[in-house]
């Protein structure tokens, strides 16, 4: 079969992405570079923020994928492997965040205080933010920090 | 692989292709598999980098003021150049593909080469940034000592940043490394329509390395 099909026709028909296409991609894909940048400039909440960020990047990521990696006119089972990539990507985050973002502290119950942390404990060379200092964690109940059983 | 001295010139100006392995019926055959498997690598490379962003998202979590402003220590102009950067590399290396995949190797040789200058133009400005970071004492760990971040867990939000920043900086050096590799073989014009995998799987994987630096300019710069 190949013997009389010219090599161009053969390239056209099996993909048609062609260089006009991916120059407007990349226009695209600086602007919506533009637009995350915009964004972070906005003055709405950080979870908003992140929001915006995490949105515009997927759809970077879709064009990439989609028009510059030829996912688009390519192969099935490329689509298959690169999509369960990005679902497992996603059940990781997802679990590891449910756990990370529900803990709660066990100290309401009758366990006493824990002790609290010697000073000469910690070593000399341990810069502000590793140190055990009863400022507790910012994200609340974050794992078995003195911070919160200290003040009972 | 037969070396491609040991291959003909076709009077189309391309060297003919390396003979098919036994084990493939036709070329087209051959093509396919060697593109279902540089796909495989990728999602294996994502699930690489799954792990320093579910980190990313924990630390994020439990250290939100230090993730803040540590975010604005970082160069906003400099991150936003080097995404900039990449993402007309990636344009370039997709060009590449297209002129290898219609036989014009020389032009794929120049648009692989100024990729490679990109990636190079990259990791400069990723080196200028790690200098000011060694100055500051913006570091990882115990090594921190940057007194301008007051909240609890600034060397946990450099940890984060030096290995996923140093992680794709090494996928940069090694994506840098296949492009001029695949642009040699350019110049010898070893790339026609029917075999051109080389060129379009080093694309790829130089296509994730972008797409990596997608989600970190915004999470470690500007969110």
């Amino acid at each position: 079969m190949a013997t009389t099909t010219p090599h161009a026709a053969a390239a056209h028909a099996k993909h048609e992405t062609g260089p006009g296409r991916l120059v407007l991609n990349w226009l695209v894909l600086c602007g919506l570079t533009f637009a995350t940048f915009g964004f972070s400039k906005l003055h709405i909440s950080p979870g908003m923020h992140l929001a915006a960020a995490l949105t515009i990047s997927t759809v970077k990521v879709a064009l990439v994928v989609l028009i510059f990696m030829h996912l688009w006119h390519g192969e099935g089972i490329n689509r298959i492997v690169f999509v369960t990539s990005f679902v497992f990507l996603l059940l990781l985050m997802f679990f590891v965040m449910a756990d990370v973002t529900t803990r709660f502290s066990l100290s309401n119950s009758r366990i006493p205080p824990m002790p609290q942390v010697d000073q000469r404990m910690i070593p000399s060379g341990m810069p502000p933010g590793m140190s055990n200092t009863p400022q507790g964690h910012s994200g609340g109940g974050a794992g078995p920090s003195s911070g919160e059983a200290g003040k009972q | 692989m037969q070396s491609s001295a040991a291959r003909k010139m076709t009077a189309e100006g391309w060297l003919e292709p390396p003979p098919l392995p036994h084990h493939y019926d036709t070329i087209e055959n051959h093509q396919s598999a060697l593109r279902f498997g540089m796909w495989l690598f990728l999602g294996t490379e994502v699930l690489l980098f799954a792990g320093i962003f579910v980190g990313y998202f924990t630390f994020r979590h439990y250290f939100p003021e230090a993730f803040e402003q540590s975010a604005r220590h970082l160069s906003v102009p400099l991150g936003t150049a080097n995404t900039l950067l990449l993402l007309t590399s990636s344009l370039t290396v997709a060009l590449a593909h297209y002129n290898a995949e219609h036989g014009r190797n020389r032009n794929a040789f120049w648009l692989l080469m100024a990729s490679v200058v990109m990636g190079a133009g990259f990791l400069g400005i990723k080196a200028v940034e790690y200098t000011e970071k060694f100055h500051e004492g913006a570091l990882p760990g115990r090594f921190f000592s940057f007194a301008e971040i007051t909240a609890p867990g600034g060397p946990v939000f450099y940890v984060v940043y030096f290995f996923s920043t140093g992680l794709h900086a090494l996928h940069v050096v090694v994506g840098m490394s296949l492009l001029i590799w695949v642009a040699l073989r350019c110049w010898r014009k070893e790339f026609s329509p029917t075999y051109y995998a080389p060129v379009e799987n080093s694309g790829l994987y130089w296509h994730l390395v972008d797409l990596v630096w997608i989600f970190l300019y915004p999470l470690l710069y500007l969110v």
